[in-house]
């Protein structure tokens, strides 16, 4: 086994015992990022020098010291390159890092690159990268998902130990089930937005994207409180994960009927089902919810709300400043501008954004009704496995439709976990997610534990 | 003709906080070093996020109340979109849905002016133009700005004038902004239309770039002539697309067309997603009241109930620190005592500038009760020597000898004195009694000017006639 397949826990107690240091972990990485990069192009910009220097001076006391992390281009890196995958910011070096990176770098860790993304983080396919596309690392005709593409192919193809990336509505999730890794989105606000390119504002949630279940969460306990930058986040200390679980007896799990549309792939819908199986012999109830609303209405009311906040939040790239100008957005940056101008407009503002607002409160309290009956929801992440390269293409709405079963849960600003449970018959892996009510990340991390105990899917890993 | 001229005025107002609205950079910039008191947030740097001022807001609502509005409990943030090369994220972060204060009103001279909104924003950067050149400096921007704006109830420039007077010294009696229009801290637009014949109304006129008190009322009377005029010409009529924003030129004094059909500007306004809804409850609002001084209009009604003039109470009130001054002193309802401080104050002592901790309420009270045997030349002097010096007043009128006499007996011998030093001047006056004056004044001045003059007349008089 190289260095550089070790999961977060193994790589510090590796370093711990001496068995190699932060120099020969680093450089593992970038090894493998050499040797991988040609096919996959998880990353925008790799930090190969400064990784180095730093390996050198790593500091093994702190709780991240000497890991090789990779991170999403849309997190700001002091100095650093810094382009969220479009070409409008082609040459842009961050002012500051991100209260995340701050938090990331005071505890040891030590960033090898920026990954790739789609532009702006406009997409579930990091096809919209001005970067090229990422490949998915079980099979590199594959898409790996997206936004956070390069971050869940980064992990799954070992070219870092740790990352980091954001979720507006399944940018951790969806690409942590197509790529078979681990992403943890926290409750909006439990992660400071500051610092991370803004997307859709109101739900805009930096989380990790890891190799098991407990990096993810060492993770999110160094990413996760207070921050007097964004007056969002939620006002309480850090995270920190509960104990362990001996079994899930007593808890009610409840599985949306609503969340197996039609159009679901067969093995999609089986390995969940395969996990229902495994969640209630581990003692949970699982409880049927026949009425949870419908996700397509999560479509529409993500759709509106992230365009009209993209078009507010993309206008400061005015070409006066950052060097390019705004004949540099791509596409789909482009149509998204254009649609969420429109629909803040006069005369369209009520019938456009203020009836999704209203729905989204309905879907909030949607959520509120089921979550008297049942702990946490289960469902599959995404109605397919990873899709063949240029899927995307041509269809505005790809990313609406692979990500209408995480959207209701983004939109409501909940908690939320993408972990492996199963492959279809190409050896692509599927996703399980888990969803709790606001700020239970604490039950979240429980249940996707024990699953994750009692199952071997995260141990599989992509032949490269 | 008849015309009636329909005034509003939207004044800003930068607020005196020691950080900006949205982080922690200083908010002070006039003169200061171009870009130099900025940040991400500020200079709307990618990811970079607007924490509000909770100060600001506070004090947004203290000069909401002291404008006599209602406050809203429950109030959110929007974003107004546009471009505008100072404008660092191309939106301002302001309220138009939700205003921390509505409905509120000033009376100027009995005429009530309705004060429709004071709403919270920031400011935005500065364009410096150089020859060919812009230079961006973005000190001002993200500097809190409360917007004031009035009912359309003002009806001409000598009362625009005055509402502005009104509003300046209520900002700067409750201290949330110096107000200083020349350096740009409150900054006022007025719009302006005609109601001809009682019954039509001329295009509504925004106009900019006003930067003083006077060019406030120059532009108005201009722009009441040249709608007038123009509505002679075409007679043309309000609607809701031909309102027009109009600059105002001071050198040539008169104002210029800017931006035509500004009905259909459209700001795509929508809640701002990084701040939550703002919050205060009834309890935080009665203690924001609570810190409110007594405010100018109360204290003219004092003075006023102390027997003072209108002059002397609007004179009395103009400045919060120099009323101070004036409760120090007079602490009651008493006339007389009150007309004789108020004469002080903004008699000898205005010429000097006074400071609230030097003075001393029983001095003002020792020479009241004295006043009758001191000359009101000699009052004056005293109470500038006692206030520079600390003295008692009664110590140094003593020392300088400044009582008057009023001793009939010892004033008749020095009359007699002068009389018989005199001869022709009694001469002249047994001639002409009004040359008494001759006399009067050697009586003055034998007696070192201590001599109550009324007395010393009677007293000449009475040894004259004998």
């Amino acid at each position: 086994m190289n260095l550089n397949q070790l999961t977060l826990a193994q790589a510090k107690e590796g370093l711990a015992q001496k068995k190699f240091s932060s120099s020969e972990l680093v450089s593992a990485c970038l090894d493998q990022i050499k040797k991988t990069e040609p096919q996959l192009n998880s990353f925008v910009t790799v930090f190969e020098k400064e990784a180095l220097d730093q390996a050198k001076n790593a500091d093994l006391s702190k709780p991240l010291g000497g890991i090789p992390l990779a991170v999403k281009d849309n997190f700001l890196t002091q100095g650093q390159r810094t382009t969220a995958s479009s070409k409008v910011l082609d040459q842009y070096l961050a002012h500051y890092d991100a209260t995340t990176i701050e938090r990331l770098k005071s505890a040891g860790a030590i960033i090898i690159g920026k990954t790739n993304m789609d532009a702006w983080a406009h997409g579930s396919s990091t096809e919209t990268s001005d970067y090229g596309s990422t490949k998915n690392p079980w099979n590199i005709n594959h898409l790996p998902g997206g936004s956070s593409g390069g971050s869940a192919a980064a992990i799954a193809a070992d070219q870092a130990i740790i990352s980091v990336g954001s979720e507006t509505a399944g940018s951790i999730r969806q690409p942590a089930s197509w790529c078979g890794v681990v992403g943890f989105k926290p409750s909006y606000g439990r992660v400071s937005r500051y610092g991370v390119i803004a997307m859709k504002s109101s739900t805009d949630s930096p989380g990790p994207i890891c190799k098991t279940v407990d990096d993810a969460a060492t993770l999110l306990e160094i990413m996760s409180g207070a921050d007097h930058h964004d007056a969002t986040s939620i006002s309480e200390a850090s995270w920190v994960r509960p104990v362990k679980l001996a079994s899930l007896q007593g808890l009610k799990i409840g599985l949306p009927l609503s969340y197996f549309p039609p159009q679901i792939q067969p093995e999609v819908k089986s390995s969940i089902l395969a996990a229902v199986e495994t969640l209630k012999k581990l003692g949970a109830e699982i409880i049927e919810l026949p009425d949870v609303l419908d996700p397509k209405y999560s479509i529409a009311v993500y759709t509106i709300l992230q365009r009209s906040e993209v078009s507010s939040n993309l206008a400061r790239f005015d070409g006066i400043r950052y060097g390019h100008d705004r004949s540099f957005f791509g596409q789909e940056a482009k149509r998204r501008i254009m649609l969420g101008t429109y629909s803040l407009s006069s005369g369209y503002y009520d019938a456009y954004y203020t009836k999704a607002q209203k729905v989204r409160t309905l879907i909030c309290q949607d959520f509120d009704r089921q979550f008297q009956k049942v702990d946490a929801i289960i469902g599959p992440v995404s109605p397919s496995t990873a899709l063949p390269i240029g899927a995307s293409e041509g269809q505005a709405m790809f990313g609406e439709i692979q990500d209408m079963l995480v959207e209701p849960s983004s939109i409501a600003g909940l908690p939320g976990i993408s972990i492996p449970c199963g492959f279809d018959q190409n050896n692509l892996p599927v996703g399980l997610q888990i969803i709790t009510p606001q700020k239970r990340e604490d039950l979240v991390y429980q249940i996707a534990k024990l699953f994750e105990d009692n199952t071997e899917y995260h141990l599989q890993r992509p032949k490269l | 003709m008849k015309i009636t001229p329909i005034i509003g005025l939207e004044v800003h107002v930068e607020l005196a906080t020691k950080s900006k609205m949205f982080c922690g950079c200083d908010a002070s910039h006039f003169h200061a070093e171009p870009n130099t008191h900025t940040c991400p947030v500020c200079l709307g740097l990618p990811g970079a996020l607007p924490v509000p001022n909770k100060v600001a807001c506070e004090w947004c609502i203290k000069l909401g109340l002291a404008l006599g509005c209602s406050i809203n409990q429950e109030t959110f943030f929007e974003r107004k979109n546009y471009f505008y090369p100072d404008l660092a994220k191309s939106y301002q972060i302001t309220q138009l849905q939700k205003p921390f204060a509505i409905n509120g009103k000033i009376t100027i001279n009995g005429h009530e002016i309705r004060i429709n909104r004071a709403h919270m924003e920031e400011d935005t950067g500065k364009s410096v133009h150089v020859n060919d050149s812009t230079l961006l400096d973005f000190n001002r921007s993200g500097v809190p700005l409360v917007e004031i704006v009035s009912g359309p109830d003002i009806k001409s420039a000598e009362e625009a004038k005055e509402y502005l007077n009104k509003i300046q010294q209520i900002i700067r009696y409750i201290g949330v902004s110096d107000a200083d229009i020349e350096k740009g801290s409150m900054r006022c637009e007025p719009t302006v239309n005609l109601c001809i014949d009682d019954q039509y109304y001329t295009p509504l006129a925004e106009i900019k770039n006003v930067a003083s008190l006077t060019g406030v009322m120059n532009a108005i009377n201009y722009e009441i002539k040249r709608q007038s005029e123009q509505f002679e010409i075409d007679h043309q009529e309000k609607n809701s697309t031909n309102k027009t924003t109009r600059g105002w030129n001071a050198e040539k004094s008169e104002t210029f067309l800017q931006r035509e059909k500004e009905g259909s500007a459209d700001y795509r306004y929508f809640p701002e997603p990084d701040i939550p809804p703002i919050i205060f409850t009834p309890e935080q609002i009665e203690a924001i009241k609570a810190t409110l001084p007594e405010l100018p209009d109360d204290k003219i009604n004092k003075y006023k109930s102390y027997g003072l003039s209108d002059y002397d109470a609007n004179q009395l009130a103009d400045d919060k620190s120099f009323s101070e001054i004036f409760d120090k002193i007079v602490t009651q309802n008493d006339p007389g005592y009150a007309k004789f401080v108020t004469n002080l104050l903004i008699g000898p002592l205005k010429t000097i500038s006074i400071e609230i901790e030097k003075i001393n309420p029983e001095y003002f009270k020792k020479l009241f009760d004295k006043k009758s045997e001191l000359s009101s030349t000699a009052i004056k002097d005293i109470i500038l020597e006692s206030y520079q010096t600390n003295q008692d007043p009664i110590a140094i009128a003593t020392q300088k000898n400044l009582f008057q006499v009023s001793d009939t007996g010892a004033l008749e011998k020095i009359a007699q004195q002068v009389i018989d030093a005199n001869p022709k001047a009694v001469a002249d006056y047994q001639k002409n009694p009004l040359s008494i004056g001759f006399l009067l004044g050697q009586v003055m001045r034998a007696s070192g000017g201590s001599a109550n003059p009324q007395l010393a007349k009677e007293v000449l008089e009475k040894l004259l006639s004998i």
